[in-house]
């Protein structure tokens, strides 16, 4: 079979992107697995003195709740696209992992915009949801 | 050794932009060159400098896509302007990654027929870019 250049030029076009496509989701999952793995590491739970919950602590945590994941949990934080926060059964730690970390294909993370004292404000508000 | 975090985000914000611009320059140069009032030689040059900004506009995305993954630690997808970043994204990198090897392979040697379709590709490719860049940067922004 004779194929001309431009047939020619568009197979391997179409083979180069697939490829291209193929090996970022490929080399997604493994930095998602090497990610994973360090998660667990840098996942240390925070100072005991920072998670202390006051009515001031809760508050600012309920201030920052509203700027940025009362889109996804809902403004009362009874669930929307993300889960249900009233009553959760995972440690402080978790929570606060999970705020700065974020979940795999769940929820982004926050450690760019919000440090440890102002995670441990949200874990603070989270925890006094019942 | 442990990895600065912020040094992901940094790598995809100095890298990400070559593309982006490159896939538009791209795309106004390959454009304009089938106006009918330019003249040949003006159009060479054009059709030149198009082939070379997708070519390199191409092996631009690789260093953004990387960058972009140990970022968000291996997330494809994600939600909310994470996942309309990626829904723009994906497609736009193989978009351009095919375009850039089909201009390569084909240089100047392109019949107009397959010059025609490659220059709608490449203007909806480089919406796409567009849109990923759109709400990347309503990622920074509401994040």
């Amino acid at each position: 079979m004779h194929l001309s250049l431009q047939q020619r030029a568009l197979a391997v076009s179409l083979l180069t992107a697939t490829l291209s496509l193929g090996g970022a989701f490929l080399a997604a999952r493994s930095i998602g697995a090497i990610a994973g793995s360090s998660l667990k590491l840098d996942a240390a739970p925070l100072p005991p003195a920072m998670l202390v919950p006051t009515q001031q602590l809760v508050a600012q945590g309920a201030q920052f709740f509203g700027q940025s994941c009362g889109d996804c949990h809902g403004d009362d934080a009874h669930g929307d696209e993300g889960p249900d926060l009233h009553n959760i059964a995972i440690s402080d730690a978790r929570i606060a992992a999970n705020i700065k970390h974020g979940v795999k294909g769940e929820m982004p993370s926050f450690a760019r915009k919000y440090q440890d004292p102002q995670i441990a404000a949200l874990v603070a508000y989270v925890r006094s949801l019942r | 050794m442990r990895i600065d975090p912020t040094l992901w985000p940094r790598l995809h914000g100095a890298s990400t932009h070559f593309p982006v611009a490159l896939a538009m320059a791209a795309a106004l140069f390959d454009g304009l060159s089938v106006l009918g009032f330019i003249s040949s030689s003006f159009r060479a040059r054009l059709r030149a400098a198009g082939c070379f900004t997708i070519i390199l506009g191409a092996l631009g995305t690789f260093p953004a896509v990387l960058s972009g993954l140990f970022m968000t630690k291996g997330n494809v997808l994600g939600h909310d302007a994470m996942l309309y970043h990626h829904l723009f994204v994906w497609p736009a990198f193989a978009g351009l990654v095919g375009l850039g090897t089909w201009r390569a392979l084909t240089g100047e040697k392109a019949t107009p027929r397959g010059f025609a379709i490659y220059l709608a590709i490449l203007i909806v490719t480089a919406g796409l870019m567009a849109g990923a860049g759109y709400w990347g940067g309503e990622l920074i922004l509401n994040s």
